[in-house]
């Protein structure tokens, strides 16, 4: 049986938070989670925030509930694009980028979407749920992402929240559903406190809800979830085939090489 | 409904029990959570309440109608146990995810176990 996922944990500064947060995770029977670093280029130069070592963060990881195996913890990147110039930063190639686990896009705009969606090397596409769908979706971009192996992805946590976003999380998700035809979506917590995660059989309950079928909703907190994890490691691949590291490093070191000297360049997928 | 097929076997008899609209409910175990330093005591009577309006948020007053039934409450962990019709399961479940506070105060029902059987209910099978 596909094991479960949530790909987003919202990092907060609030160490004690997050652990307790991914402690709660473990518990409901998450194998895997997701920490999610959001950047918004709204002040014109906002940092890249280095993810957070996991062994900062706990001495012995918490075990599975059912699975007495520890959790894992991977890192994620939430970009929100409101202008073409902030693409940039998403080549492959940028040093900041290799640093995730997980590449999501949050784009604003139609054309930023239909961009998102075609070329740009993301895993995952956020679908807003705190406000009304800004534009129509439309079958050509979603057909061309599902082609890439781009998933799109749902976030919950609001609408426990708020009646009015638990209004735009469902109808935003209802237009998606009727174009996508329930396929490559994952649903994601996005919580910040224990109290709004959710276990994953309910989710999986709560996608009936948001327009999947039974066997979709499923896929969307297990399988479209690994997918993802698989489609973040392929870009450190080339062509997905062959992987390339140097010899008598420890992780460590390679991850500080992985800034000072970034990646040549890549041939064109 | 039980269809009920014995197979004979040189190695051993066989029975087996085919049950066909097994039963018309879906029993629920689970339990409210609330943040840790809360004040906050519910009886049964505000449990129900606070289903039916999680029901009634999601679904309006329709929602709000759905027959369901506590059959156990523990006042001290705050866990019971619901009995619902099948065809009202996903509606009653998902009114239950979403619920997310109670009297301003963030909650959260976590759903234990789920089973067409009562029986189910009193082991775990997960752990």
């Amino acid at each position: 049986m596909a094991v479960f996922v949530d790909l987003n944990i919202r990092q907060t500064s609030d160490k004690n938070l997050l652990r307790k947060t991914i402690e709660i995770a473990a518990h409901l029977g998450y194998s895997t989670i997701a920490v999610n670093y959001v950047i918004e280029f709204q002040d014109k130069k906002q940092n890249f925030i280095k993810p957070i070592p996991v062994n900062d963060l706990f001495n012995s990881l918490p075990i599975v509930q059912g699975k007495s195996k520890p959790i894992r913890v991977l890192n994620r990147l939430t970009v929100v694009v409101s202008d073409a110039v902030q693409c940039i930063e998403l080549r492959a190639t940028s040093p900041h980028i290799r640093l995730y686990d997980i590449v999501a896009v949050l784009p604003k705009t139609e054309k930023l979407f239909h961009t998102a969606c075609m070329t740009l090397d993301v895993d995952i596409i956020c679908i807003t749920v705190t406000e009304k769908q800004p534009f129509h979706f439309r079958r050509p971009p979603v057909s061309g992402a599902i082609e890439r192996g781009i998933f799109f992805e749902i976030i919950y946590s609001h609408a426990t929240k708020d009646s009015t976003m638990r209004r735009y999380t469902i109808s935003n998700s209802l237009s998606l559903m009727q174009i996508c035809k329930g396929k490559n979506v994952v649903l994601s917590s996005g919580a910040e406190k224990p109290l709004e995660l959710r276990g994953p059989y309910d989710i999986a309950n709560l996608g009936l809800l948001f327009g999947l079928s039974e066997g979709d909703a499923k896929a969307a907190v297990s399988t479209n979830c690994r997918a993802v994890i698989l489609h973040g490691e392929t870009r450190k691949t080339a062509m997905g085939v062959v992987y390339t590291m140097k010899k008598n490093q420890t992780l460590l070191d390679k991850e500080e090489d992985e800034v000072t000297h970034p990646l040549s360049k890549r041939m064109k997928t | 409904m039980a269809c009920h097929e014995r197979m004979e076997d040189d190695s051993g008899k066989y029975e087996r029990i085919v049950h066909k609209n097994g039963s018309s409910y879906h029993y629920l175990k689970i339990s409210l959570e609330f943040e840790e330093d809360t004040s906050i005591r519910l009886n049964s009577a505000q449990f129900k309440q606070l289903i039916i309006s999680s029901l009634k948020q999601l679904f309006g007053e329709i929602g709000a109608a759905l027959p369901f039934d506590v059959l156990q409450f523990e006042e001290n962990t705050l866990s019971a146990v619901l009995r619902v019709y099948n065809r009202d399961l996903v509606k009653v479940w998902s009114a239950l995810t979403l619920l997310g506070s109670y009297q301003s105060e963030m909650c959260a029902f976590r759903v234990q176990q789920v089973s067409p059987f009562l029986l189910a209910l009193c082991g775990n099978s997960r752990t």
